[in-house]
């Protein structure tokens, strides 16, 4: 469960373009479920979504993760957690350029010291699970839109961790491509993953396993709805 | 420390395929990086190689060497003064010696003649015994071959080539001619019983002033000359000379600082952006250190070893060939000499600390204020 109590974010703190991009936001997500933050541009969602991913610290107000507060943790802790808890599919897929599929999904190993020929088996099988066995040794710069995304998905989960958090999956993609995402993320979900997204695709929330929805406006959570007919309840 | 190594290993593999993924950068970066440090090398080598030569030639050197003055110009010293330099307390030895310079026309070459000490090393008559850069200068074989030289009368004496020098300390030993007294004297139109100079030496190195005071005041007319004057001499010439080519070395040395500068002010956006999605992935601030310091490891250390051996040939093998004509004196720039190699630990920690250091710096500081931030603000 990730709880955030009263969190603020403020860029540019104490100047004059000082600007709120969360205020005051209380929220709790619950572990196993698929919560959407929706919300127009400029809305606060991926600030919320790196905070609870443990990238960005809040101004003021305190994130825990199944109790245990973390947003006062120092950075090689914050560390850990990223590695061990949270993978990311940003909005841009954020791959490094340059570098084939399989390298970029292999990037979160590389600090682990982790057996090199283990480490690539099992980017071999998450890629060969997306549909992208064949475009491993491929540059990034070659592969499509979806291709992309599938690779960024692959690397956010080598490291298998619980929760799976996403930013506007479906912006850059096609309806079709879109459905695919939504597929492997219904997949992710009923493994037993946590997943959090942002988005203001409405195929998003009208998707199937979307537990809860929480609607943001100018930093603040103006919503917090059930999708309608999956859950009896909130999960939170 | 098996997990720490084969993290190592993980984080140059990701270093190698980021070098890679610029290469025409990285080598562009490490052709100019072994450049400066070639410029560098090859002066300090050059600098050092030089006083190693004189170091060597002057250790069996006399302690003292004694000249006739007359109007402030040496002449030729009578054999008598042998006798009172020996009387001097203090002196175990005194000796008349007789060289001095030959300047061979045919080739624009300025040759050192003279008779040696050593009774071993006098040629038989008729015969020179050379330093290897007068056959080169002069074209000619080895060992056997003639070597006319021509007197102040005009006419052509003959020698042959007794033998030839090793290359134990080129630098004093490549414009040498070596002759039997009785040719010198003949060549040179010395009459028996005039030397070119007298050497001592003393019992007590230490005393080498005193006794050299004490002559003076007997002597005013004569000129003492120490090893340690003869030392000083040359360390000046070459602290001058090298302080020329340091001069020279220095402006690719501030090049390469601005460099190092402008890239100690601040990181890329792609490199910035780089940092970010590390560290998003999971990547510590240490890990992006370790990472970034094995690339500037294998640049600097790269651009290091090549620059070094560069300078190393440039200085040993092909004779500093572009900074000869700064490190040398007119001297001895006929007939052509090759230095011993000499180097040591001080001279490649000096070089290491002007140039990898200052670049490793660049490199690290930078990042680690990049990398300290939060993930989501270093990509933003």
């Amino acid at each position: 469960m990730i709880t955030l109590n009263a969190v603020t974010k403020l860029y540019n703190e104490g100047r004059p373009n000082e600007f709120a991009a969360l205020q005051e936001i209380d929220l709790t997500l619950a572990r196993g479920a698929m919560s959407v933050l929706r919300g127009p541009s400029g809305s606060g969602k991926t600030t919320l979504l790196s905070i609870l991913a443990c990238m960005a610290r809040p101004t003021s107000g305190r994130v825990s993760i199944d109790g245990e507060l973390v947003s006062g943790l120092p950075e090689r802790f914050l560390t850990e957690l990223r590695r061990t808890t949270f993978g990311f599919v940003f909005q841009r897929f954020n791959l490094v350029r340059g570098l084939t599929a399989l390298e970029n999904v292999m990037l979160p190993t590389v600090p682990l010291g982790a057996d090199y020929g283990q480490t690539r088996d099992k980017a071999m099988a998450r890629l060969e699970a997306l549909g992208l066995a064949d475009k491993a040794a491929m540059p990034i710069e070659h592969l499509s839109g979806g291709e992309a995304q599938r690779t960024a998905i692959a690397r956010a989960l080598i490291n298998d961790p619980p929760i799976l958090i996403a930013d506007e999956p479906t912006a850059n993609l096609d309806t079709a491509l879109a459905e695919k995402f939504l597929a492997i993320l219904a997949e992710e979900r009923a493994a037993g993953r946590t997943v959090i997204l942002t988005s203001h695709d409405p195929r998003i929330w009208e998707a199937e396993g979307v537990d809860r929805i929480v609607t943001l406006r100018d930093g603040r959570i103006v919503e917090g709805e059930l999708a309608e007919g999956v859950l009896g309840e909130d999960v939170a | 420390m098996m997990t720490w190594a084969r993290r190592q290993r993980a984080l140059a593999d990701y270093t190698l395929a980021a070098l890679s993924r610029r290469k025409g950068k990285n080598i562009a970066l490490v052709a100019i990086f072994s450049l400066v440090v070639f410029a560098l090398s090859s002066a300090m080598f050059f600098a050092a190689a030089l006083r190693h030569e004189t170091t060597v030639v002057l250790r069996d050197a006399p302690e003292i060497v004694v000249q006739k003055l007359i109007m402030g110009r040496q002449d030729l010293i009578p054999g008598d003064v042998v006798e009172t330099i020996a009387g001097f307390r203090g002196v175990t030895s005194a000796k008349g010696r007789l060289w001095g310079y030959y300047y061979d026309r045919i080739n624009g070459a300025n040759y050192t003649v003279m008779v040696p000490d050593d009774p071993a090393l006098i040629p038989p008559v008729g015969y020179v015994a050379v330093g290897e850069g007068v056959p080169r200068a002069r074209g000619l074989a080895w060992e056997g071959a003639p070597l006319f030289l021509s007197r102040y009368e005009g006419d052509l004496k003959r020698f042959d080539v007794d033998r030839t020098f090793s290359r134990d300390s080129a630098l004093m030993t490549a414009d040498l001619v070596l002759m039997n007294p009785q040719d010198f004297r003949a060549f040179f139109d010395i009459p028996e019983g005039l030397y070119t100079d007298v050497v001592a030496t003393v019992r007590n190195q230490n005393e080498v002033a005193t006794i050299v005071t004490k002559a003076s005041n007997a002597s005013p007319q004569m000129r003492f000359v120490t090893r340690a004057d003869i030392e000083r001499t040359y360390q000046k010439l070459f602290d001058w000379r090298e302080g020329l080519l340091v001069v020279l070395a220095g402006a690719g040395l501030l090049a390469f600082a601005i460099f190092a500068a402008e890239k100690a002010s601040g990181l890329s956006a792609e490199e910035a952006r780089e940092i970010g999605i590390l560290k998003a992935v999971g990547w510590d601030t240490r890990d992006v250190i370790a990472m970034k310091m094995w690339e500037g490891g294998l640049v600097s250390l790269g651009a290091f070893l090549i620059g070094t051996v560069a300078g190393f040939a440039h200085v040993f093998l092909f004779d500093g060939v572009l900074f000869a004509p700064v490190l040398r004196g007119w001297a001895v720039i006929y007939p052509d000499f090759a230095l011993a190699p000499h180097i040591d630990g001080v001279q490649l920690m000096t070089l290491a600390l002007l140039t990898v250091v200052p670049y490793m710096a660049a490199t690290v500081v930078p990042v680690w204020r990049t990398a300290s931030g939060d993930p989501d603000a270093v990509m933003r």
